[in-house]
């Protein structure tokens, strides 16, 4: 495989995503479900760094977004008062979004990890909940009222520039985030990580017994994931509703649609939680208009039908169609 | 008066723990026949309470009436699932198993809501109170518990004394084993999945009990939490485990409550919320194989 064609499948994703931006900053109107798309597509790429390279599921995902969205909230209410470091507040809030979700990852994944497959589904169920409880116990950060920071936002920004990053800028982040996390997921498929990552998927004993280190890149998946789960947190939830309350960033729906997303574009694929998230996202959206609230009762039995009959997702089945033709190099 | 009142609580654990402990048996049959875990687990017992929310106001029938209509209705769905969905998967990656019995969760509470609505339910069986000194039970809590015991009493009896019994434990022992000896492992996975399935849906009915207003389709996930936290006290393949399992985290969440109430700003319920959780993590990375086994 020479260079030029390592990065081949990356055409697709950029072509994708491009098209998502210019559709919705050129088309008056469709900003908001070009975001909702983008948001779903990030998700989904970021899930499946754990979940598609791995195999392992993770059903307490959505924490890390929940402590992203605390890491940004908690920079911009503390640091409102400090005049002078305007759009330094956003960035740092990105760093301590990325900071909390690496240290939550490593507290979860150094117990969690040491476990396999079913006893490792079983140790995360709770996580979400975990967490939000010890935060509304302990009251960690205001407790169960959460923190509003709309004032310290616009405090920090100026009310124009808050505005303009609550419906403009933070979905473009998202959109900078979800190919961020489509290039490390190709740069890891591409190198020791994703071969060991496949040996472990296809027989972790073997694997074992050949050598490889499975604990160590489980753990560069798992914390890799929560990293960019913990930047859309930040930017999708924190600066788009300048808001946080315990109950709704640690609620499992997200992580029941990130699975959706994955399964139905093709775990471990590249271009899989595009696809996915594109289907999802346009069929939820056209969902909410006819049968507003049952969304997961037509999701539900889909996933179940996905597994019983194309274990492989969309973009699976596409692989294995394309794959020794002139497509196939850019399909994965 | 602390030590009473931490006496009291431990008492109504005892009783709670009896029918959490019956409401995990069916996750650990499930798991210790079939290897699988049902991570839609609590989604079924929230089909328990909504029968016995049905058959009280919609039918004006005691609850009593509700556990042999549960069990039925457990039943059926574990074989509706089993050969449409579960049989398929016996040789799938682990994966697919718990995404499967997730979204059969999910499938559940949507279909509920669907029904009956989302909103907070209830209903009030009056039958009077026992007056334990330390503490007052009502009868219809010390009839769940009795209850509980005798159904794990008689799933004893079922295994150890029936020829169906006896199958599955043969086939738990060893798969291929139970097959050469003209064992039918299809079937014997399908009924333990159903039994399962309505020990599940029964416990249901019998937790209603205790939770005077909190009948709703989403109220299964904090149970899954707990039923995984007590199979695994009971070592995840053992319904009797898990039964025990019940009774010793009904003690831990009753007195650990009463005990950090007396913390001061700090918000009792939810930190006993985060303690079953931290006790799972804990538990896993101590001893996977249980607490209350004996090796």
């Amino acid at each position: 495989m020479n260079g030029s064609s390592k990065y081949a499948p990356l055409i697709p994703v950029a072509v994708v995503y491009a098209a998502l931006f210019l559709v919705g900053r050129y088309t008056p109107g469709f900003w908001q479900l070009m975001a909702t798309l983008l948001f779903y597509c990030a998700l989904g790429q970021a899930f499946n760094i754990f979940l598609g390279l791995t195999g392992y599921v993770d059903f307490g995902y959505v924490a890390f977004l929940g402590i992203g969205t605390y890491g940004m909230a908690l920079c911009v209410s503390r640091l409102a008062d400090h005049p002078g470091l305007g759009w330094g507040v956003i960035a740092l809030g990105f760093l301590l979004a990325l900071v909390m979700a690496t240290l939550l990852s490593m507290a979860v994944g150094a117990v969690a990890l040491r476990l396999r497959g079913a006893y490792f589904a079983i140790a995360t169920v709770g996580v979400n909940e975990g967490f939000r409880f010890l935060i509304e116990g302990l009251r960690i950060w205001n407790g169960s009222e959460g923190i509003i920071f709309t004032a310290q936002l616009n405090q920090v920004l100026g009310r124009d520039a808050a505005s303009a990053v609550s419906t403009y800028w933070a979905d473009v982040m998202v959109l900078v985030i979800a190919v961020a996390a489509a290039v490390v997921t190709l740069l890891y498929m591409r190198s020791r990580i994703g071969y060991a990552l496949v040996a472990l998927r296809e027989d972790e004993d073997a694997a074992k017994v050949m050598g490889i280190n499975v604990t160590k890149y489980k753990i560069i998946a798992f914390i890799t994931s929560a990293c960019f789960a913990g930047l859309i947190g930040a930017s999708s939830w924190a600066l788009k509703t300048p808001y946080v309350f315990p109950p709704e960033v640690f609620e499992i729906h997200y992580t029941i649609e990130a699975i959706i997303i994955v399964l139905l574009g093709g775990a471990g694929t590249l271009l899989g939680p595009i696809v996915g998230g594109l289907i999802y996202g346009i069929s939820k959206y056209y969902l909410a208009v006819i049968i507003p609230g049952f969304q997961l009762l037509i999701f539900a039995p889909i996933i179940i039908v996905i597994i019983v009959v194309f274990p492989e997702g969309v973009v699976g089945m596409l692989k294995k169609k394309t794959r020794h033709t002139a497509l196939g190099r850019y399909i994965i | 008066m602390v030590l009473e009142q931490l006496l009291g609580n431990l008492i109504q654990g005892l009783v709670l723990g009896a029918v959490y402990g019956m409401a995990t048996m069916g996750l650990s049959l499930i798991f210790g026949v079939l290897r699988i875990v049902n991570v839609g687990h609590g989604a079924f017992i929230m089909v328990g309470a909504f029968i016995a929310l049905w058959t009280f106001n919609a039918l004006g029938l005691s609850p009593i009436v509700a556990l042999p209509l549960a069990f039925v209705v457990g039943a059926a769905l574990g074989l509706l699932f089993y050969y449409s969905v579960i049989q398929r998967l016996l040789q799938a990656p682990e994966l697919a198993t718990l995404l499967v019995t997730f979204s059969m969760g999910v499938l559940l509470q949507e279909v509920v809501k669907l029904i009956f609505g989302s909103e907070f339910r209830g209903y009030n069986w009056p039958v009077g109170k026992l007056d334990l000194g330390l503490t007052v039970l009502p009868y219809s809590k010390l009839l769940a518990c009795v209850g509980s015991a005798a159904i794990a009493l008689l799933l004893y009896f079922w295994v150890n004394r029936t020829r169906a019994g006896t199958a599955m434990r043969s086939v738990v022992d060893d798969r291929v084993g139970a097959q050469v000896c003209g064992v039918n492992v299809n079937r014997v996975f399908a009924m333990s999945f159903a039994l399962g399935i309505a020990l599940t849906v029964t416990s249901g009915v019998l937790l209603t009990m205790f939770i005077p207003v909190g009948i709703n389709p989403y109220m299964g996930g904090g149970y899954t939490l707990k039923a995984f936290v007590i199979a695994v006290l009971g070592g995840l393949t053992s319904p009797y485990g898990a039964f025990f399992g019940g009774l010793v985290f009904g003690l831990i969440e009753n007195g650990s409550y009463t005990l950090f109430a007396l913390i001061p700003g700090v918000e009792p319920f939810a930190l006993t919320r985060f303690l079953s959780f931290a006790m799972l993590l804990v538990i896993l990375l101590i001893r996977p194989t249980g607490i209350l086994k004996a090796k």
